[in-house]
């Protein structure tokens, strides 16, 4: 395979340098935002669609990216484009089910919903898997950015007279350095602002390209004739070859990808948080999905078609056998010119560096909610007051993003000897998202589903997926829709089918036999050993899940040890967790989102649907808890005292960066203007004579 | 035969599988009650995931067949921006009739 150094010249080198000063820039500037840790994970909850679309782009783009996208359109052609047009299906269940859940039960991270949903204990557990997945997730992105410079860089430079060998991890580590610093000082509203920048710069760089490869071939129709008839296929073949088969995507993207996309990817889940309300959320959603996406499929995969064009055409200039990984920036050289090449690069590198971002700042988000916050409060040494906790843990989640960054940069080493960054990034899905993605989709959708169900499914579901993984013949090889099995890495996408179906198929299990769970404990309490045997019954499923785990003993042993581990875990859950439906699901599920509503605001929701008013504010001392309006306004806005109200500066391109949120307070008889204290202003960022638009929320 | 794996075998099991996947998340959040019909920005929200579904099928079926030659590869964007032209003049066309 054809690898390359040195490509690219000192103009493009200059460019790159300016364009991460100016986005450095910018992010900081954005990052004096920033006041506490609401502000630090969740940008305030004030900020309108369009620029929570633009930004989840550069987020999105940057995780599936150029290099990898670009390498199976190379390799494949247009079908490089499926994964990125198949993520609508989910779109009810997010817009009308996990979306209201999270922002009305007022969950900071993911591991806290399952914590009120279940248990503390199915939290604890929800954390470890999280953990892995985002901690996997920037390894996946330190890789990507790793091999996108490693073409533009030296084989070795000298340094005081002896030769330095420049490494794939050599380059992540000086990475991750420069993505550690920027986050860590910046938070989520200077990403959000760095991303939005960043979400036009990426889609006009990539059509740039897409255009420059049409140019340097000739026009749209001579590209398209060269490509092969195969190449011009939306769709994968149905079931070969083993790397890039469209039953296999199909599983580990659309389903398990896709759910663990918009339900799980905590990065994410982040940004729709920090939407002024559900509707701006799903605004955001739709209008991504539906139409940024296709256009991103062109941006991320065009390189990869062309290259292809022009090893038709001219195979002397782009070999056939180049490295896919390296495709990208190959075909980049050629076709941009010197400078021209150097902001396409910077655009790559600044977008999988947003993903990273974003992935270190949700991290540092579930480190400080479930991690930090329970172990103080079990240590008893929270702050006296709550500035004074809020700035503890402010500087907490700096140092949590500093130590998530260098988790991230070991993660690679996990994924780097996988051919392509599709084929690591593919396995990573179908391996870790099933258990939390069943976990989360039953928990919304399926009241029944009790805490047994959720940590069996976690613990078995996680040990019938290691027996997967270890004998993959015999395990996943029924689920493999005729796809052939590569020995050296088994089965990395159609694994998802797999490990769902195992999880889904333990959590089914668990919950429709909770009955005969409560039986066989009540008859155990009722024993006079009950705490022996129930002592006898944890020690004996953690050595069954030891030895599934630790690969000890045969195939037949370790079958029946995973069947052990499913049968004591819903016993010892039934028995050690406290658990009641009623409370648990109040609010948590799809079935209660009204409720959800209700406690969100604290009454009963006002929906009558009024008009917006433009006000001038006015300082007045007092509660700083509520704001007020006149009565005309009230009746105008139809609203009530008590209701929500959200209050933004008028210029809509701010896109809610002015703004904030606050509860209608007892009306006066001053039309247009809003009564707020000094806090309220400074907290929403108002300026004196700007207008303000007001809304009644609920 | 072959090729069929490669074109419409694939368009089925994504719209046939993916469709029903998509039509049981639509009736469980309504069976559920978050998504209330009854609501005017429910109602329109229906119409936009309706629209979606039948936006990503079309985009799926004119690239196939724009790979196989049977349309021009033009046709693809020249009848999806129509779609999308179409729907948005639709739906400012009600929201004036309803003020």
């Amino acid at each position: 395979m054809q690898t390359f150094h040195n490509i690219g010249t000192s103009t493009d080198w200059i460019v790159m340098v300016v364009y991460f000063i100016v986005i450095m820039l910018f992010g900081s500037y954005f990052g004096r935002y920033t006041k506490n840790t609401s502000d630090f994970f969740f940008g305030g909850r004030r900020f309108s669609w369009w620029l929570i679309t633009m930004s989840i782009v550069a987020t999105g783009v940057g995780s599936h990216s150029f290099v990898k996208y670009s390498a199976k359109g190379f390799e494949h052609g247009i079908s490089s484009s499926m994964t990125y047009l198949n993520d609508w299906f989910f779109i009810p269940f997010f817009m009308f089910g996990w979306l209201p859940i999270i922002v009305y039960s007022k969950v900071r991270s993911i591991p806290e919903y399952f914590e009120k949903r279940f248990s503390p204990s199915a939290r604890f557990l929800a954390t470890i898997l999280l953990l892995l997945y985002m901690i996997g997730y920037i390894g996946i992105g330190f890789l990507t950015l790793g091999k996108a410079v490693i073409p533009m860089l030296p084989e070795a430079f000298t340094l005081f007279g002896m030769t330095v060998p420049i490494t794939l991890m050599g380059a992540i580590i000086v990475i991750a350095i420069i993505t550690g610093i920027y986050i860590t000082f910046g938070g989520q509203t200077a990403v959000i602002f760095t991303d939005l920048l960043q979400g036009f710069i990426l889609l006009f760089a990539g059509l740039l390209l897409f255009f420059f490869g049409i140019t340097y071939l000739g026009g749209f129709d001579i590209f398209w004739n060269l490509l092969p008839m195969e190449w011009k296929l939306p769709l994968a073949d149905f079931n070969q070859p083993s790397n890039f088969n469209f039953v296999g995507i199909f599983w580990q993207d659309a389903i398990a990808g896709s759910i663990g996309f918009l339900f799980m990817n905590q990065g994410l889940i982040m940004r729709f948080m920090a939407c002024k309300n559900v509707n701006e959320g799903r605004k955001a959603a739709a209008i991504n999905i539906l139409f940024v996406l296709p256009i991103s499929a062109i941006v991320v995969g065009n390189a990869g078609w062309v290259g292809k064009a022009i090893s038709v055409k001219s195979p002397h200039i782009v070999s056939p056998s180049v490295s896919p990984d390296q495709i990208f920036v190959v075909v980049a050289n050629i076709i941009a010119s010197p400078g021209m090449f150097g902001f396409i690069m910077a655009a790559l590198t600044a977008a999988l560096m947003s993903t990273v971002d974003t992935l270190i700042n949700a991290t540092a988000a579930i480190f400080i909610n479930d991690v930090y916050r329970p172990v103080k409060q079990f240590l008893k040494s929270m702050a006296v007051s709550e500035i004074e906790r809020d700035k503890k843990e402010l500087l907490a989640a700096r140092y949590a993003s500093i130590g998530v960054t260098a988790l991230g940069v070991l993660a690679v080493l996990a994924f780097k000897n996988f051919p392509t960054v599709y084929e690591a990034h593919g396995f990573f899905h179908s391996t870790l998202t099933p258990p939390l993605v069943v976990g989360i989709f039953l928990g919304v959708f399926w009241k029944r589903f009790t805490p047994s169900a959720v940590i069996t499914t976690f613990v078995g579901g996680v040990a019938l997926m290691i027996l997967g993984a270890r004998y993959p013949g015999i395990f996943i090889a029924p689920f493999d829709h005729g796809i052939e099995m590569n020995q050296a890495h088994p089965y990395s996408y159609i694994r998802a089918l797999y490990n769902t179906f195992v999880c889904v198929g333990v959590a089914v299990i668990v919950t429709i036999t909770t009955q005969w769970q409560v039986k066989i404990i009540s008859i155990i309490r009722n024993g006079k050993n009950s705490k022996m045997i129930m002592n006898t019954i944890t020690a004996l499923a953690i050595a069954f899940f030891v030895v599934v785990l630790m690969n000890i003993s045969d195939l037949y042993m370790q079958c029946l040890s995973a069947t052990a581990v499913l049968i004591f875990i819903p016993l010892l859950v039934t028995y050690f967790v406290k658990y009641d439906e009623i409370t648990n699901t109040n609010g948590l599920t799809a079935g209660s989102i009204n409720v959800a509503r209700k406690l969100f605001k604290g009454a009963a929701p006002n929906d009558q649907e009024g008009q917006k008013v433009l006000v001038h504010f006015k300082q007045v001392d007092g509660d700083d808890t509520v704001v007020h309006f006149s009565t005309e306004d009230m009746i105008l806005m139809k609203a009530n005292p008590g209701d929500l109200v959200y209050l933004s500066d008028k210029r809509k391109w701010m896109g809610g960066l002015k703004s904030i949120h606050s509860v209608f307070g007892k009306p006066h008889d001053e039309k247009g203007k809003v009564y707020i204290t000094s806090s309220q202003i400074k907290h929403g960022l108002f300026v004196k004579e700007k207008l303000l638009t007001a809304e009644k929320e609920m | 035969m072959e090729l069929y794996s490669h074109t419409w075998l694939p368009f089925i099991y994504l719209y046939g599988l993916g469709g029903i996947l998509f039509i049981f998340g639509i009736y469980i959040t309504i069976k559920a009650g978050s998504f209330d019909l009854q609501r005017r920005t429910h109602k329109k929200w229906m119409w936009i995931l309706l629209f979606g579904f039948v936006w990503y099928l079309m985009m799926h079926a004119l690239m196939t067949w724009a790979a196989l030659g049977i349309i021009s590869v033009y046709t693809v964007p020249i009848v999806l921006l129509g779609m999308a032209v179409v729907f948005i003049v639709l739906a400012l066309l009600s929201k004036k009739t309803k003020t």
